[in-house]
């Protein structure tokens, strides 16, 4: 029963009814609509629901609201007065201490609260007092930096601090770009303004639940709702009987799962059933009520076994589970080996990795009157996602409006369409009120998509100087229930592997299996990283057993520029060479491997990743996917991947950039805006962007594949363009000059008659539309550099020949209504070879990056502390510094992680015996090493201004570095994964004792 | 996720407290700090009817020293125990246990009594506590009862408290000189992740070094915090050194009863015991050379 209850928050007096069973969690969020303060995880683990009680630090979601009264309680919200945000919060936005933001309100609270009491704290006494506050993005670096200097940012000024004292090479060669501004939506988020999807809140809205299943493997005999269906509060309760038979996925090809269960559960917490409720806490309880009789199945975890004759079978499609097999062959394999002067071989076994991000999932759905259903989702691939419900309830994709409200995180695990989507639409339209479903952790978990565990053999030829030969990969995936993106996973397990070194011949062998458990699908570095991991430190044994340096042997093999690899991907810029030079000088690597003591160790991985897909998942044009036959595939996009409108205001005093482009965290938003700013020539202050809504931005392929820089960048750089270019004649008449004179800049146009072309614009690179009838569509834009016209930030203007450029864009809508440019970006033609599975692994540019891993090893327990991290990365031009940092810190830590302490693991029965941030563990800021990223001088020619990508790429060195760190600290390889204290006590067990494997 | 609908009940004095446990008993826990019971409630671990809360109960907080011990009052939160400068000053091992443990949003909250009371194998302060020669004030209907810590527990999550009994203290007495003690814990990451397995240890040495007392205490490898007594007294008489140390290490070994969880296997742990013994008595040693 309700009571009332009074609280003090944020300074004000609220009295509110509540349960005296209700969080005050749930009592901000939901009945003081306070949401910066977030739930990610209820049980105490997270801190995203951090708050201040009486001035200390407290997790929200384990208070009662009830023993709160007579309490001072602060909110993130109650931090900021007038307007004016804390000396620690501008830290925040100004020093890189933000990305998804999920987590800020939280760091912030627990920062503020150690700072009130503790003004000058030292290092330790920071990472102790935040602790309790899990991030999955920055790797702690940006955070541990702002706190440290929140006093530099105490004063009135707002002027930006000096750059950390210059970590990257080259000089910023334009205004907007190149430039580490300040986040865009940065000051949202460390207030608690910026809305996830579960702050979203409609009038008349219903919650929604989903019933999973308890076992791994079944028949669905009877379900029995009526119980459910009679506890007050209930509206509906749905089965697989009141859904539509059409199956989704992520391959077309493959298209395999049902919205609820329709005869058989695949693992536990396969969907079940659906409930919509007044409230959550109702919903769950009539999930209890709901009876469903299974007719349990033999069930099969392992993929070894699954391939075997006899094994349970999961889907009748699947023949022995086989989901996907890769069989690629190039080079004369046996030639290689026979030539080899040393080969290896060795097997290697992977860990289920989880995405984790720190924002659960969340969906709201519900229906506008004309039949459009409007989505919020918590998504990296708005696009998709629309997609997809067309595709499962039958209407067109212009019916479908898919709102991306600010996302927490992703990393490829919010890459698909989630049951909640497609419920939350369901049960909104069967009960015509909105709906809202959010995940608990633990349903995530059991919703999966993570890694795939893969089991590795590889088997590696050089000859006497360590130049790879041949090279051999067998691999099994293990790919849980369903296919997701399972069957590109299988792909890229073996495709982007030899665009790191030059193999003469290469034989991949890859099976992706069904077993019950929740299916795995694409993470940052999507089916790479766990072969990568493979690799480099078989090529480090490799190395060792031929006594030639580790980096040494990556020298010799390093891809080189312009190269067309083994199995014809299509390798343009390449500074990996200088990223392998960078790190070994500045980790003083020379000095230190095989010259440190036992316990200490020293390691090093490369990894490179695409920038970006070269082909579209689905294949065919934006079309109702259920009406279409499958078309031929041709060696080319049909409709462009990134699509971008630049909307100039009336006055000209603002441009607005509207591009479907899924902002996740990870920076697209601020670096879209300030490339667009950089063409059109105005200073991003001036900007807006509005990625959030396909009914407002064009459409964009999502937040996967690193592809967001490079293809929206382009597409927003050709919008931008289009916008100068409609100007032009204006400007031209009120200078008196000719139009090709006419250069914008700074917020001014003016006559720049010297204009050259940049000197690095190499030909023929940039592919704006595959053929000329497009090209003239994607007007403006075609075979155009963005920043053709730019000279370098040292051109001097002539004061008395400018004008201003809202002055210009006044008299162009005066004549012409709305100053309107768009752009769009398709990839290259022809990307790939003609063999089966080309395509998977083709891209417009490909990154580079080595890592150097230093840490110790306790050698009587095992534990391992990862003490520092020194990366150099090629990713092309970095349009944004601190953004890139930002990416390779929260890689580092994230991979680091997963390689010595992540793990899901499962009990005999298919039980996740860890759905939980204290069972499945992720590094902490006190475990996370002291990182220093730099970028190498690299200019990609297919890039906008010369990018290419760093958000994936930046995890792939990782794994191999720290394994290889390891090894080098404790004398054993430990060969599957995670790296934990158990294996390495084990594995010291069996060797003559530290230190002796690298004396040479 | 949510905390089932329950009746809250409001105690402001160990009377009202004890007679709503005796009423509603066995369906009944009390209100601390919460975060253990929380946490249980929210993920179905527990369920009970009624929750009586004691933090309006005053009497139940905070520090008191007398000239032979430290009484620490149920309600203490581990943030006050480990910044109270009679613990910083005198009875510092207790630091090992309330710095390591969980995060500050935890401490700030998490009581003494509760950590106690809970009766997790895994709790942090037990151990420690146990080693300092503890006890527990236990309350029932207006009599107040000590008892030796290490005689609270009876298995997991059960102790010898009666229906209607609450904690009201834990009492520690004041280390005498030559004593030393330590808690050393192992736990998968630097951060808010609770002990795979942990020892405290102390030790009463005499002038010349040799032991007169020892107590080796074992937690998270044992349905309770296990005093392995026989490890303790194969000290005494000893050199404290490396020697006597390892040889006590082995006896706590044997006497672990770890189980296999996503943690580490019973092996690792059991392997673990003995490294972290072998540490915490070196600790307890030099920290009692400090004191003669
Ligand atoms: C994220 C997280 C991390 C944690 N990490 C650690 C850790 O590292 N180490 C560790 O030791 N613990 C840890 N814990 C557990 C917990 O925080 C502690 O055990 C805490 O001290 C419990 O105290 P409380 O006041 O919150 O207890 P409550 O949850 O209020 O109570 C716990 C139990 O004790 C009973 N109880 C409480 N007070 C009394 C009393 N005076 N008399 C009789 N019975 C009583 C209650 O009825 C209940 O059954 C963690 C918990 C969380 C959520
Ligand atoms: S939501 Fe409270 S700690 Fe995670
Ligand atoms: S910024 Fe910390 S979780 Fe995303």
């Amino acid at each position: 029963m309700a009571i009332p209850l009074t609280l003090s928050v944020n300074g004000e007096a609220y009295t509110v009814a509540a349960e005296p069973a209700d969080t005050l969690l749930d009592v901000l969020r939901d009945k003081l609509r306070l949401t910066g303060t977030k739930k990610g995880c209820n049980v105490g683990d997270c801190g995203a629901c951090t708050i201040l009680v009486d001035g200390e630090a407290m997790n929200s979601c384990l208070l009662l609201a009830s023993e709160m009264q007579g309490k001072s309680i602060t909110t993130i919200e109650g931090l900021a007065k007038d307007g004016k945000l804390t000396p620690v919060q501008k830290a925040f936005v100004e020093e890189g201490g933000i990305q998804c933001g999920f987590c800020t309100p939280g760091m912030v609270m627990s920062a503020t609260a150690l700072l009130n009491t503790n003004p000058d704290p030292s290092d330790d006494e920071i990472k102790e007092a935040l602790s309790g506050n899990m991030c999955r993005c920055t790797g702690y670096t940006g955070i541990l930096r702002s706190v440290k200097r929140y006093k530099r940012h105490s004063g009135e000024c707002t002027c930006k601090q000096e750059e950390p004292a210059s970590k990257d090479a080259g000089k910023p060669k334009y205004d907007s770009v190149g430039v580490s501004i300040p986040r865009v939506d940065a000051a949202d988020k460390v207030t608690g303004r910026a809305t996830y999807t579960a702050d979203v809140s409609l009038p008349n809205m219903l919650y929604g639940k989903i019933l999973g299943s308890p076992i791994a493997h079944g028949r669905v005999k009877r379900i029995d709702t009526s119980k459910a269906e009679a506890l007050p509060g209930v509206v509906l309760v749905i089965t697989g009987a009141d859904v539509t038979d059409t199956m989704y996925g992520v391959s077309p090809a493959r298209y395999d799962e049902h919205v609820l269960a329709k005869e058989k559960v695949r693992h536990v917490g396969d969907e079940v059933a659906a409930v919509a409720a007044i409230d959550e806490k109702t919903a769950e309880k009539a999930l209890t009520l709901i009876e469903v009789e299974y007719e349990e199945l033999p069930a099969v975890f392992d993929p070894m076994t699954a391939i075997a004759d006899g094994a349970p079978q999961l889907h009748d499609q699947y023949k022995n589970n086989v989901n996907t097999h890769v069989d690629h062959t190039f080079g004369d394999i046996e030639k290689g080996f026979a030539e080899s002067h040393h080969v290896r071989e060795e097997t290697f076994t992977g860990n289920n990795v989880y995405q984790s991000p720190m924002e659960p999932h969340a969906s709201v759905a519900t229906w506008d009157n004309d039949g459009t259903l409007v989505l919020y989702s918590s998504t990296q691939v708005p696009h998709y996602v629309q997609y997809m419900m067309a595709h499962v309830l039958h209407i067109p994709l212009g019916k479908v409006r898919v709102i991306r409200p600010t996302v927490g995180g992703g990393f490829g695990g919010k890459a698909a369409t989630s049951p909640l989507d497609l419920c939350a639409a369901i049960l909104s339209q069967k009960t015509g009120r909105p709906v809202k479903m959010i995940y608990s952790r633990e349903e995530m978990f059991h919703y999966g998509r993570g890694r795939h565990k893969q089991h590795m053999k590889f088997k590696l030829g050089v000859d006497r100087d360590g130049k790879i030969k041949a090279f051999k990969s067998e691999i099994h995936l293990d790919g849980g229930a369903y296919s997701s993106f399972g069957v590109a996973t299988a792909y890229y397990a073996g495709s982007v592997v030899p665009t790191l070194y030059h193999f003469p011949a290469y034989k991949f062998d890859g099976y992706r299996m069904m077993t019950n458990k929740p299916a795995c699908g694409a993470m940052r570095g999507h089916g790479v990283p766990q072969p990568r991991f493979a690799f480099e430190c078989l090529l480090n044994m490799v190395a060792d057993d031929l006594g030639i340096d580790p980096i040494e042997i990556r020298r010799r093999n390093a891809m080189t520029p312009n190269t067309l690899t083994v199995n014809e991907m299509d390798v343009g810029s390449c500074e990996f060479r200088a990223t392998l030079d960078a790190t070994c000088n500045k980790s003083s690597w020379n000095e230190k491997y095989g010259e440190l003591p036992p316990g200490k160790g020293i390691g090093v991985g490369s990894g490179g990743f695409v920038s970006g897909a070269g082909y579209c998942i689905y294949r065919g044009q934006v079309q109702l996917s259920h009406e279409k036959p499958r078309e031929h595939f041709q060696k080319r996009s049909i409709f462009p991947h990134a699509n971008a409108i630049v909307k100039i205001s009336e006055d000209g005093m603002a441009a607005v950039l509207l591009i479907g482009a899924a902002e996740i965290g990870q920076g697209s938003d601020t670096v879209l805006t300030q490339m667009c700013a950089e063409s059109l020539g105005i200073p991003v202050s001036r900007m807006r962007i509005r990625s959030e809504d396909s009914d407002i931005s064009p459409l964009d392929l999502g937040a996967y594949s690193s592809r967001v820089t490079l293809m929206a960048g382009h597409a927003v750089s050709r919008a931008a363009v289009d916008v100068v270019d409609k100007m032009k004649p204006y400007a031209a008449k009120l200078l008196d000059c000719q139009e090709e004179d006419v250069e914008a800049r700074n917020g001014k146009m003016f006559i720049n008659p010297k204009r050259d072309n940049p000197s690095r614009d190499r030909k023929g690179a940039d592919n704006c539309c595959s053929d000329s009838a497009e090209a003239a569509r994607c007007k403006g834009a075609a075979h155009d550099n963005p920043n053709r016209n730019r000279k370098g930030a040292d051109t001097t203007i002539d004061d008395s020949r400018t004008i201003p450029w809202e002055e210009v864009a006044r008299q162009y809508f005066n004549d012409n209504g709305p100053l309107v440019g768009t752009g769009c970006y398709k990839p290259p033609d022809g990307l790939g070879g003609d063999y089966k599975g080309s395509t998977v692994g083709t891209s417009p540019a490909y990154s580079f990056g080595t890592s150097v891993c230093e840490l110790s090893v306790d050698l009587e327990t095992g534990k391992v502390k990862v003490e520092r991290f020194t990366d150099y990365h090629d990713c092309g031009t970095p349009i944004n510094p601190q953004a890139v940092h930002g990416q390779v810190e929260g890689a580092i830590v994230m991979g680091a992680s997963e390689t010595i302490m992540e793990d899901v693991q499962f009990d005999e029965k298919g039980q996740i015996l860890n759905p939980n941030l204290h069972g499945y563990l992720q590094m902490t800021i006190k475990d996370a090493p002291e990182i220093f990223s730099g970028i190498v001088d690299s200019y990609e020619p297919r890039g906008p201004f010369g990018a290419k990508e760093i958000g994936e790429g930046s995890t792939l060195p990782v794994l191999g570095a720290v394994a290889h760190a390891i090894a080098n600290a404790t004398g054993v390889w430990i060969k599957d994964l995670p790296i934990t204290p158990e294996k390495i006590l084990k594995g010291l067990k069996c060797v003559p004792g530290p230190g002796t494997m690298h004396e040479r | 996720m949510y905390v089932p609908d329950i009746k809250l009940h409001n105690a402001t004095t160990l009377e009202e407290a004890g007679g709503t446990l005796a009423r509603y008993a066995p369906s009944v826990r009390l209100l601390a700090g919460g975060t253990d019971l929380l946490v249980d409630l929210k993920t179905g671990r527990a369920t009970y009817d009624h929750l009586v809360s004691i933090n309006r109960i005053e009497t139940l907080r905070g520090l008191d020293e007398n000239a032979n011990e430290l009484r620490i009052g149920a309600l203490t939160t581990v943030t006050q125990l480990g910044s109270a400068p009679v613990v910083r000053e005198r009875f510092s091992p207790l630091l090992d246990a309330t710095s390591k443990m969980a995060a500050p949003q935890i401490r700030n909250v998490a009581t003494v009594g509760g950590n106690i009371a809970a009766a997790v194998p895994c709790a942090d302060l037990p151990p420690i506590l146990t080693a300092m020669n503890a006890s527990v004030a236990l309350w029932l209907s207006g009599d107040e009862r000590t008892v030796p810590l290490h005689d609270f527990f009876t298995g997991p999550r059960e102790t010898i408290l009666r229906d209607g009994e609450l904690l009201t203290a834990a009492l520690v007495p004041k280390p005498p000189p030559g004593f030393g003690a330590t808690y050393a814990r192992f736990g998968m990451r630097e951060g808010n992740t609770i002990a795979v397995a942990a020892v405290a240890a102390s030790l009463l040495l005499d002038s010349a070094g040799t032991v007169q007392d020892a107590r080796i205490i074992l937690g998270a490898v044992a349905p309770i915090p296990k005093m392995v007594k026989e490890a303790g007294d194969a000290l005494i008489g000893q050199k404290a050194d490396d020697d006597s140390f390892g040889a006590a290490a082995d006896i706590a070994m044997k006497a672990a009863e770890p189980i296999s969880d996503v943690r580490g296997s019973a092996d690792f742990r059991r392997e673990l015991v003995a490294v972290l013994t072998k540490r915490a008595l070196t600790t307890a040693r030099d920290r009692a050379k400090e004191t003669l």
